[in-house]
């Protein structure tokens, strides 16, 4: 029996159906249309608070916070492919994504402190980890300060971080319908993901 | 007039080591005649996050009443902001976020309805301070915050060269800055050298 290929896109817009929206939309329908269970996470649906900073997790590897997190990192977890998306506001993550991510600190502990994987690196190689965002600046500097961000993030989770689909001069274009070659690159991306991962290709050798 | 510098300490753990570092900074003006400190503890200060509607571009205030009716007079009327965060994730605190993105109503005012976002006497003439704090002793781990932090000074009126950072890496639990060989001396300096410039910017 072949296991389903997961692919959990995470919305992380305080705005619905926008452009950052669209662009997840068209990496999961693209993921969808090669074979892919897809799902959707909007973060503003979800309770959650951000990270204490309490470090209680250091010793119990556990965090004390009980809300929608744990359960949303555990389906996390079980996916096969990881889409991060977020709008760039004040050239980083929106608050919705950031809270989200600083939250992971418990599994960071999990790996780093108590040195327990949570995926073996067989499996880590064909977990595949994407980033999408969209800016209103055309700056070329405009997605700098989400890479390290993401970079830790997919660690955390053991999954490889595998590219970057990121739409800028959102104002420049009158929002993303206007750039019509970004949203089929994301439908592309996210064919060739879930084709790669059936082909059990890792993204990156 | 006296001399007013504005304070806020973002980490959600209260007295840890960004606020510490805050706190020694802020220790050379506290009870000086000429100068007010304010210090805000945003866990108490109900900041909700920016919620993206860009209503703010046309009606110049946010929607959101919340904790940033006020802080966002307090911004305005102060010679310094000092804004202490820690480190979470590569970048700052997601409370610190929250904050930042807010000031998102002075981008509006400054580059859409192109209006005034401080009186013209403070024009030009703020100062910035960033202090953080970092887990990792890695010299790259700040990097991600600094591009925030910038976009955070320059809406709310501070230029580049009136920027300034206090960064420490390396401590994580709870109290370790107070173990650390320079910090405490590097921020008392980082204060006093912060009141000289106010005084000396305010006379002119």
């Amino acid at each position: 029996m072949s296991r389903k290929t997961v692919v959990i896109g995470v919305m992380g817009s305080p705005r619905r159906h926008g452009n950052t929206e669209q662009l997840l939309d068209a990496f999961l329908d693209g993921a969808g249309e090669a074979g892919g269970t897809i799902e959707k996470i909007v973060l503003s649906k979800l309770t959650y608070s951000s990270c204490r900073g309490c470090n209680v997790c250091h010793k119990t590897g556990v965090c004390i916070l009980e809300d929608d997190i744990s359960e949303t990192f555990s389906r996390l977890l079980d996916a096969d492919c990881i889409v991060i998306s977020s709008p760039i506001y004040t050239m980083g993550i929106t608050t919705e994504l950031k809270g989200f991510i600083d939250r992971a600190h418990y599994l960071w502990v999990r790996h780093l402190l108590h040195k327990s994987d949570p995926l073996p690196p067989d499996k880590k190689r064909l977990h595949r980890g994407y980033f999408l965002s969209t800016a209103g600046m055309n700056r070329d500097d405009v997605f700098i300060t989400p890479i390290p961000m993401m970079q830790a993030f997919f660690n955390i989770f053991g999954f490889s971080y595998c590219e970057n689909i990121l739409a800028k001069d959102m104002d420049g274009y009158g929002g993303i319908t206007g750039n019509p070659e970004i949203i089929q690159l994301a439908h592309q991306t996210g064919k060739d993901a879930v084709e790669g991962i059936l082909a059990k290709k890792p993204c990156k050798s | 007039m006296g001399i007013r510098v504005l304070a806020i300490a973002t980490s959600p753990r209260r007295h840890g080591n960004s606020e510490q570092l805050l706190d020694w900074v802020l220790s050379p003006m506290v009870g000086e005649s000429d100068t007010i400190v304010q210090k805000i503890e945003l866990a108490d200060a109900d900041i909700n996050p920016c919620r993206g509607c860009n209503a703010c571009e046309k009606l110049n205030r946010c929607v959101i009443r919340d904790g940033m009716d006020i802080l966002h007079d307090q911004i305005i009327e102060a010679d310094a902001i000092i804004l202490a965060a820690p480190i979470y994730c590569m970048s700052i605190c997601a409370q610190a976020k929250a904050l930042v993105d807010r000031a998102q109503v002075f981008r509006s005012r400054k580059y859409v309805l192109k209006l005034p976002v401080v009186p013209p006497e403070r024009r030009g003439k703020r100062f910035g301070l960033f202090i953080s704090t970092a887990g990792q002793d890695w010299d790259y781990v700040f990097d991600a915050a600094i591009p925030v932090i910038k976009c955070f000074f320059h809406v709310i009126e501070v230029k580049n060269k009136d920027m300034s950072y206090l960064m420490i890496n390396g401590v994580d639990e709870k109290g370790a800055v107070q173990q650390h060989p320079t910090a405490k001396e590097e921020a008392i300096k980082t204060g006093q050298n912060m009141l000289i410039l106010l005084r000396e910017r305010l006379t002119q």
